[in-house]
Order: structure tokens, then C-alpha cells, then sequence
């Protein structure tokens, strides 16, 4: 099973993008559009497929991606299948820095990628806050800690934000990016999105050995030659790239980071290196199977992705709690 | 000349001015009360924690090694170990290769049959018995193969059965010239398996020698504040606590 885990899940994720390519409430050629597209010929459907779906279903396949794989890497990092990307504050940071660009109309020269600009923007601070407040010897449960504070602050200046909305219009489309999407987002977004996925990957990738080490505690990890504390800080700053720049751009998808890694963990037998690139895979898939769920409604008033994937992971949630507390009973 | 050279090793408000020399192919017990330090010198040995002096291996200042290199000549089982994911025995015993970098699957079955964990290789080590984890940690650190085997307290969770098997193994590894450093309660086991002793009091080195150099009752029940019999010439030594601390109302 574990041999085939990985071929299944690409195979699986290619007939999902395929399906979202092929989805939506105009019936399209696919591979005929992608044709046209390729050839740049401004055909009906290359414009549809090209332009609209191709974009959209990249970027559901990166940001989840993005959140699947992070996740995993945070729970290996932190010893806690109950850890999720939004704990290190990254993403209300990445909010925050994107609201403020609605509210002070901030970076405007950069027209549609002022927003992506501002969260990552935000991300990045959130995460140098995080590095200075935890200190050189990040302990798990200080990361946490400090986590937990810089998303209050963040939580607390963007209800200011919120508050002082100049006018409806700016908080309606606020409040929208906030509930998370990909649609209406051209292949620029995609550029701005894919040098930063490919950063944080490679850096989260490269300390697959220190996660599998720390298994067994801060102290073996250590004697085995790991470097303990600068490849922690490397986990943290790869997955503050891959959250901060997958919010940026599509806001909040929440509960991907939590729900992969846990579904899949008993599929590798628990190992929390083998854990990275099948969490990737299936949290791609999911992000992309939820958004072809989305186009596939009534299309009069779109369902935000981010709103279904935290309507299925809630309750997914509280199950873990649940059989948490059973261990415990 | 020693294989590791430990000289004036200090560390804050734990050891004080401790020096030793480790030979090649012994094994040592560091034996001493609670607190006595015990730990905290296997754990200044393997890096863990700073420290003031000098500890040297085959002639090198460990402060200045390679950690690759450091890792795969000194190996460390620290007492409280558990494993945060349910791991199976043989992916916690592959473990022990990640400082060489590699996955020798005979080196790792033979450490898993040294330690006698060889039939549990595919359950979940969450699952297994005290005892029976106690042997999984020992094989992780046998997969390493060290030149220095430190291990804290390895047999203390095992049954009689058990303990002598995990000692045996540990005196195995030193019969092919490697160095085993044992942190140990039990003063009987101590003297059965250990070629010589460190007797650590209030992170001092009282005294590294022979065993029966160590192993004076004089000088135990004064460490210890206890009463005790002592007899290293039957078979096995033994070493025994009784009730009434004769020494400690002297003192």
C-alpha cells in the first residue's frame, strides 16, 4: 500500500485537474481550448480554458498543496497531529497585511497583485515576530505560544481595520477574500504564487530527516548529528512562505493543513519524512475536488472555497477531539 | 593513551571538575546517587549541554568536530525516551543510521537480534511493554554502531531475564573494541558486567577504578547513606541495600 500511495495520489490529482478544466456552467473542449490557448488563439474556449479554468485550478492545486504539505511538516516539526498552519499566526498576519492594502489602498501602482504583495508582506513580519519572540532555542510549545499570541494581535488589528472600513464596498470585498477563493484570479497570480511554493517545498524537503529524528525527542534528534534548532527554524520559515503567499492570494483556506496530514499519516506508517509529499498530493487533490464541488452549486451566488473546506474540516475536528478525549478517559 | 580523554569537564551547578579517561573495548559504569550527575556527564559527552573543560576523542577536541563525524562515533539512549508517532520497532531501529545516511538492512536486523527485538520489527513501538521498549531504544543506539556507546539507565525498566540479556549484548559490542559508557542503579549488575567504575557524588568524581576499588562498603555507604552488605566474590557480586542508616547518622 505505502509503495503505491504516491503514484496513486499523482494519478489522482491529474484526473482532478483534468475534471476542474472540464468544469463549470459553460461546456467547453478542454483539450481543444488548451490547444488554442497554447497556440494563442483568442477561441471561446480558449479564453475559458486558458484564461479562467486553467489559472483557477493551478492555483487550487498549488495553495493546496501548499497547506497539506506544511501541515504535515508543522505536526512533524511540533510532535502534534493536532497542529495546523494557522497556529504559527502566519496566515492572520498574511490577512492582516492584505486588509490594509483594501483600507489604505497601499501598493496601488501594482494594480490586482497589491493584495498578494501586502499578505505575503504581512506573512513575512508575522513570521519575523514569531522567530524574536520564540527565541534561539525554539521549543515546540514557545512556537505555539507565541503563535497563538501574534494571531490575537493580528486578529485584533484587523477587526480594527474591519471597524474603519472606508466604505461597504471595500468591506464586502474584504470580508470575500477573507472566506478564501481561487476563482477569478488570472495566471499572474500563478507567478507571483509558484517561486514561493517552490521555496518553501524545497525547504521543508530538505529537513525530512530531521523530522523523522525528532520522533524521538529534541535530545536523540540532537546526538544523532541533526541540527536541531536551525532546521527547526527552517521548517518554520518554509511553511510561513508556503502559508503566507497561499493566503495571500486566495485567503483563508482553512482546516486543508490539519485534515491531510492526519488522514494520510497511518498510510506511511506513522513516518513523519514519508508524510510530506502524499500530504502535498492529497491536499492538492482536495482543494481541487472541493472547488470542482463549488462550480458544480447553483451558480448564482458562489460558495467560497474556504467556507466549504472549514464546513467539512470543523467536524472532522471536533471528531479528533473527540477521540482525544477517549484516549484519555 | 585513552580513546576519549575528559578533563576538568564542568557544568553549571550539575558536574564539577571531572576527569577521566575511556579505554578502548571496556565498558564503564557511571554508578552514584540521585542527582549525582550521572546523566548530566553523558549528556555534556554527547553535546547536550555546555560545559567548561575539555573532552578529547581519539586525540580531537569534541567541541570542535565535524557533527556528522561526532554522531556516528558517539551515540547517546537518554533515560526518558518514548516515541511521539506510532512508529513501527524497525522504523525506530533504521533510526540509528540517519547519521550515516543510509538504511543498511543487515546492520539494522542485526542490531534488532543483538537486542532481541527481532520478531517485534513490525508492531508499533507505542504498543510494546516497558521492558520490551527498553530493547528497541538499545537497538536504535547498537544500528548506530559508535565507537562510544553512552546508554542512561538502559536495563532499569527490564525484568532479571532481560537485564542480564541487555548487559550481555552491551559487553558484547565492547568485545569488538567499542566503548560502552553505562549509567546504573543496580551496583550488583555494575559489578557482574563493567570492566571499571566511576562513582559519582553531588557532580563530583569521587573515584574511576577497578570495581573493587569502587565498590568499597565504606566508601558506599557513606555516598549512599545507607546500609549495606557487600560480597564482590560470589557468583554473581552482590551488593545490597538493608534497612537502618548507620552511616548517615555517623556523618
Amino acid at each position: 500500500m505505502e509503495k503505491a500511495l504516491n503514484p496513486l495520489l499523482w494519478l489522482l490529482m491529474l484526473v482532478l485537474a483534468a475534471l476542474s478544466l472540464g468544469a463549470g456552467s459553460i461546456d467547453s473542449a478542454v483539450l481543444t481550448g488548451l490547444w488554442d490557448w497554447l497556440q494563442q488563439h483568442s477561441t471561446t474556449d480558449a479564453i475559458i480554458i486558458g484564461e479562467i479554468r486553467l489559472p483557477r485550478t493551478l492555483l487550487a492545486l498549488i495553495v493546496g498543496a501548499a497547506m497539506g504539505l506544511s501541515g504535515a511538516a508543522l505536526q512533524g516539526l511540533l510532535r502534534n497531529p493536532l497542529v495546523d498552519p494557522g497556529l504559527i499566526g502566519v496566515s492572520q498576519g498574511a490577512a492582516l497585511g492584505a486588509a490594509c492594502v483594501f483600507y489604505f489602498n497601499l501598493f496601488a501602482f501594482m494594480g490586482v497583485l497589491a493584495t498578494p504583495f501586502a499578505g505575503m508582506l504581512g506573512a513575512l513580519l508575522t513570521l519575523l515576530i514569531l522567530l524574536g519572540l520564540s527565541g534561539s532555542m525554539a521549543r515546540p510549545g514557545i512556537i505555539i505560544m507565541a503563535g497563538l499570541a501574534i494571531s490575537m494581535l493580528s486578529g485584533a488589528l484587523l477587526a480594527v481595520v474591519l471597524n474603519y472600513a472606508p466604505n461597504p464596498y471595500a468591506l464586502q470585498e474584504l470580508v470575500f477574500w477573507m472566506l478564501g477563493s481561487v476563482s477569478l484570479r488570472g495566471m499572474d497570480y500563478v507567478g507571483v504564487l509558484l517561486p514561493f511554493f517552490l521555496v518553501g517545498s524545497s525547504l521543508l524537503w530538505q529537513q525530512r530527516r530531521l523530522l523523522f529524528g525528532l520522533s524521538l525527542g529534541d535530545a536523540v534528534a540532537h546526538s544523532m548529528g541533526l541540527q536541531v534548532s536551525r532546521g527547526g527554524r527552517l521548517v518554520i520559515l518554509g511553511c510561513a512562505l508556503l502559508v503566507g503567499s497561499a493566503v495571500a492570494i486566495a485567503g483563508n483556506i482553512g482546516f486543508v493543513g490539519l485534515l491531510v496530514p492526519h488522514l494520510i499519516r497511518p498510510l506511511v506508517r506513522h513516518r513523519p519524512d514519508r508524510l510530506l509529499l502524499p500530504s502535498a498530493l492529497a491536499g492538492a487533490s482536495l482543494v481541487c475536488a472541493a472547488d470542482i464541488l463549488i462550480r458544480l452549486l447553483p451558480p448564482e451566488r458562489e460558495l467560497k472555497l474556504g467556507v466549504l473546506t472549514a464546513i467539512v474540516g470543523a467536524p472532522f475536528f471536533i471528531y479528533l477531539v473527540w477521540k482525544e478525549r477517549q484516549r484519555w478517559v | 593513551m585513552g580513546l576519549m580523554q575528559i578533563t576538568n569537564l564542568s557544568v553549571e551547578h550539575r558536574l564539577s571538575d571531572v576527569s577521566m579517561s575511556l579505554k578502548k573495548g571496556e565498558m564503564l559504569g557511571l554508578i552514584g546517587p540521585n542527582g549525582a550527575g550521572k546523566s548530566t556527564l553523558l549528556a555534556a559527552i554527547s553535546g547536550l549541554v555546555d560545559y567548561q573543560g575539555r573532552i578529547e576523542f581519539s586525540g580531537e577536541d569534541l567541541a570542535f568536530m565535524d557533527t556528522t563525524q561526532r554522531a556516528r562515533s558517539i551515540a547517546l539512549q537518554p533515560q526518558f525516551a518514548q516515541s511521539a508517532w506510532a512508529l513501527s520497532v524497525h522504523d525506530v531501529v533504521s533510526m540509528g543510521r540517519l547519521p550515516w545516511g543510509d538504511s543498511d538492512q543487515e546492520i539494522i536486523q542485526q542490531a534488532m537480534q543483538q537486542a532481541g527485538v527481532l520478531e517485534l520489527a513490525r508492531r508499533p513501538v507505542g504498543e510494546l511493554s516497558g521492558g520490551e521498549k527498553a530493547r528497541v531504544w538499545l537497538a536504535r543506539v547498537l544500528a548506530n554502531q559508535p565507537r562510544v556507546l553512552l546508554a542512561d539507565e538502559p536495563v532499569a525498566n527490564l525484568d532479571m531475564a532481560h537485564q542480564q540479556q541487555a548487559m550481555q549484548g552491551l559487553q558484547q559490542y565492547t568485545r569488538a573494541g567499542n566503548t560502552v559508557v553505562v549509567a546504573i542503579h543496580d551496583l550488583a549488575l555494575a559489578a557482574q558486567y563493567c570492566d571499571r567504575l566511576c562513582l559519582l557524588d553531588q557532580g563530583q568524581c569521587l573515584l574511576t577504578d577497578g570495581i573493587e576499588q569502587v565498590l568499597t562498603r565504606s566508601r558506599l555507604e557513606a555516598v549512599f547513606k545507607t546500609s549495606l552488605h557487600i560480597d564482590l566474590k560470589a557468583t554473581p557480586p552482590q551488593v545490597q541495600a538493608y534497612a537502618g542508616t548507620q552511616a548517615a547518622i555517623k556523618r
